[in-house]
C-alpha cells in the first residue's frame, strides 16, 4: 500500500498534537510495510528528505510570502501541497491508495487530487473550527468551517480520536455515521485500525 | 488527419457575467477558436439565471458554484473561488474523452486553479495577463495589494508562455515580474464588427435624438468612472472645446468618481451639454457608439483600451490618450488622434479639430476601420493563438511530462 500523509506541521516544527502524531503514525506504517510519504510545510527546509524511519517527507513553502490572514495562506500553500503530491503520484507510476489529511488545512488539496486523479482521501480530524472559535459565525470562521464540511462530504473515510469528537463531527456536520471511525492512539489495535481505514477508504473509490 | 486541439479556459467572468474586458476577451476568443476546429471548454463563475452548463458556438461553457459562503474580504473570496472552480475543472477534465492539451487562464483571479491544475494533469499552462495589480493601483501599497501582486508573479513563474495583448504590457510585465523575454508574446485584443454592422441597420437618428440636439456633436465617453480612465481630463476640457464647437457630451458608465464628476460639471454650470447615462445595455451602447461624432478616451493607464477598438469599429472617429496599449492602436493623425495623458488644453484640440473638419473626421474614420479589418479580427487572433498552443505542445512533447 502507498500512502500520502498531509499535515500542516511536522517536526521541526511543531505547532500543536498533530506534529507528534503524524510522525509516530508514519514511523508505524513503514514498520507496516506501507510505502509512506509525508507532505508538510516549512518556510526554509524544503524538498524531498527520506528520514531514517523509511518515511519520505516532502516539505514545500508557500510561493506567496505577503498574506492578510490565515486563509489565504493555506489556500496559495495547497497548491504547492498538490504539487508535491502530483509528482509522487506521477513518479509513483500513478498509484497512490490513500491520502491522509489532518485537519482542514490541506482538504482542498486532497478534494482537487480526488477529482482529477481519483485519489480517495481519509479526512482525519484533531479539532474543529467550532470549538477553536467558540462557535464565532463571522464570515472568517464560516469560511474554515465550509472547507472542513468540504472535507467531510469528500471523504472517502473521517477518523476520529475519541468518541465524543465523533459525536460532535455528526452533530455539527451531520456526514453518514459509517463514514466514521473512531481511532484511539491509546488502544494496543490502533495501528491496524488505522491500516483497515485506509483499506476501506481506498477500496471506496473507483480508480481511474 | 490532425488531432483536435483541446484547451481549457478558466476564467471569473464570461456573458452574461461582465465585470471587465475579461468577459468579452474570453467570448470572442473562445468562439473563434471554436469557428478555426480547436475543442474549447470555459469554466467560469456562476452567474443567476445563467445556464451551469450550456454550449455557445461549438464552445463548451461550464459555470461553476463561485462560493455562495461568506467570506471576509475579496481577495479571501477569489481564493475561496479558485478552490471551488479548481475541484469541478478537475472533475470535468478527468471525465473527457479528448484530455485537455493546455489550460490558459486569465489573470491572477484564476491563478491557484490554473497552477493546480497544471501539476495534476501535467499539462502545460498559459495565462493571458490582462492587466497587472501594481498598475491598476499605480504602484504597491496594502498587504493585499503586496499577496495580490505576489500571486500574479507565481502564475507567471508557472505559465509556459505569458500572453499580454499589447507591446505596452508585453514590456509592463517583464518588469512587474522579472521574466525572460522568450516567455512573452503579444496577441492583441480583437473587436467584433459585425456587431456594429447589425446595429447600422436599426434607425440611428431617432436613437441619438435621445442624447443630443441635432445641432450639437455628440462627443461619447464609455469606461469606469475611474481615476484611470480619466474622465475628469475630458469633463474639465469641455469649456475649453465649447468655445469652438457646439457639442454634447454624453458619458457611458458608473464608479467611485460619479459624485464627484458632476460636482464638477454642475459648478461649471454646464449641466445641460453633459449627460451622465450610467451602466448602459449592451444594444444601446451599440447604437451610441455608432452615433458619435467622436469618441475620446482620456485614460491615463491603460493595458490595452479595447473601448478604442470599439469606436473604430463603430466608425466613430477616436481621440485617445497617448498611454500604454493605446498609444499603439492608433497611428497619429492617420487612425485617429493621440493627445497628451492628463491634459485638457491637448484633449481640448484634438477633440475640435476632429469635429471641426469633416474630411479629416471621414479619413481617420475610414482608415481606423481598414486597420482594424487588418489586425484586430478575431479569426486572426484566433489563429495567431492557436500556433502558440502549437508552439507550446511542441517544446512540451519533448519534456519529461509529455
Amino acid at each position: 500500500m502507498r500512502v500520502i500523509i498531509f499535515t500542516w506541521e511536522y517536526p521541526p516544527r511543531i505547532v500543536g498534537q498533530i506534529a507528534e502524531y503524524t510522525s509516530n503514525l508514519a514511523t508505524q506504517l513503514v514498520k507496516n510495510k506501507v510505502e509512506t510519504y509525508l507532505v508538510t510545510y516549512h518556510p526554509y527546509l524544503t524538498g524531498m528528505t527520506e528520514e531514517p524511519n523509511g518515511v519520505k517527507t516532502i516539505r514545500v513553502a508557500n510561493p506567496v510570502r505577503t498574506h492578510i490572514g490565515v486563509l489565504t495562506w493555506v489556500l496559495t500553500l495547497n497548491q504547492e501541497v498538490e504539487r508535491a503530491a502530483a509528482n509522487i503520484y506521477y513518479q509513483a507510476g500513478r498509484q497512490i491508495d490513500v491520502v491522509d489529511v489532518y485537519d482542514w488545512h490541506f482538504v482542498p488539496a486532497a478534494v482537487t487530487l480526488k477529482s482529477a486523479l481519483g485519489i480517495p482521501f481519509v479526512y482525519s480530524v484533531d479539532s474543529l473550527e467550532d470549538h477553536r472559535s467558540h462557535g464565532a459565525n463571522v464570515p472568517f470562521n464560516m469560511a474554515i468551517k465550509s472547507i472542513e464540511w468540504l472535507g467531510f462530504y469528500e471523504a472517502a473515510k473521517i477518523t476520529a480520536k475519541s468518541e465524543w469528537m465523533r459525536d460532535e463531527i455528526l452533530r455539527i456536520y451531520e456526514p453518514p455515521k459509517e463514514k466514521i471511525q473512531v481511532l484511539l492512539p491509546s488502544s494496543s489495535s490502533w495501528i491496524s485500525d488505522v491500516l483497515s481505514v485506509y483499506e476501506a477508504a481506498s477500496g471506496g473509490t473507483k480508480k481511474q | 488527419m490532425k488531432r483536435t486541439l483541446s484547451v481549457m479556459f478558466l476564467s471569473w467572468e464570461f456573458p452574461p457575467r461582465v465585470i471587465g474586458g475579461i468577459s468579452p476577451h474570453v467570448f470572442y476568443l473562445s468562439k473563434s477558436l471554436a469557428k478555426n476546429g480547436v475543442k474549447v471548454h470555459v469554466v467560469t463563475c456562476d452567474f443567476p439565471g445563467a445556464p451551469a452548463r450550456e454550449t455557445i458556438d461549438g464552445v463548451e461553457v461550464y459555470r461553476v458554484d463561485s462560493y455562495k459562503n461568506p467570506s471576509p474580504d475579496f481577495a479571501t473570496w477569489v481564493y475561496l473561488m479558485n478552490l471551488n472552480m479548481q475541484k469541478e475543472a478537475a472533475a470535468i477534465a478527468a471525465k473527457l474523452e479528448e484530455k485537455v492539451d493546455v489550460f490558459h487562464a486569465h489573470d491572477w483571479l484564476v491563478a491557484t486553479a490554473g497552477i493546480g491544475l497544471k501539476h495534476v494533469f501535467r499539462k502545460p499552462l498559459l495565462v493571458t495577463m490582462h492587466s497587472t495589480e501594481i498598475g491598476r493601483r499605480d504602484g504597491i501599497h496594502t498587504g493585499t495589494e503586496k499577496m495580490i501582486g505576489e500571486t500574479e508573479a507565481w502564475l507567471t513563474y508557472e505559465a509556459w508562455k505569458v500572453i499580454c495583448c499589447s507591446q505596452y504590457m508585453v514590456s509592463h510585465v517583464k518588469w512587474a515580474f522579472g521574466l525572460p523575454d522568450d516567455k512573452l508574446v503579444m496577441v492583441p485584443n480583437g473587436v467584433n464588427m459585425q456587431v456594429y454592422e447589425d446595429v447600422r441597420m436599426h434607425d440611428l437618428k431617432s436613437f441619438r435624438t435621445a442624447f443630443a440636439l441635432p445641432e450639437e456633436k455628440l462627443v461619447l465617453f464609455v469606461g469606469r468612472l475611474v481615476y484611470e480612465k480619466g474622465a475628469h481630463v475630458l469633463i474639465n476640457a469641455i469649456p475649453k472645446i465649447l468655445e469652438k464647437v457646439n457639442a454634447k457630451f454624453v458619458i457611458v458608465g458608473s464608479g467611485y468618481m460619479k459624485e464627484q464628476l458632476s460636482t464638477i460639471v454642475r459648478s461649471m454650470g454646464m449641466e445641460h451639454k453633459v449627460m451622465f447615462t450610467g451602466f448602459m445595455d449592451e444594444e444601446s451602447l451599440l447604437k451610441l457608439q455608432c452615433c458619435a461624432d467622436v469618441s475620446v478616451v482620456p485614460s491615463l493607464f491603460e493595458p490595452f483600451g479595447i473601448v478604442a477598438l470599439e469606436a473604430m469599429a463603430a466608425k466613430s472617429p477616436v481621440v485617445v490618450s497617448d498611454t500604454g496599449g493605446l498609444g499603439e492602436i492608433v497611428d497619429h493623425e492617420f487612425t485617429g488622434v493621440k493627445v497628451y495623458p492628463n491634459n485638457t488644453d491637448s484633449l481640448a484640440w484634438g477633440v475640435t479639430k476632429v469635429l471641426l473638419d469633416e474630411k479629416y473626421r471621414n479619413s481617420l474614420m475610414k482608415n481606423a476601420y481598414k486597420r482594424i479589418q487588418e489586425k484586430y479580427d478575431w479569426d486572426k487572433i484566433a489563429q495567431q493563438t492557436e500556433r502558440i498552443y502549437e508552439a507550446v505542445l511542441g517544446e512540451y512533447s519533448k519534456s519529461f511530462w509529455a
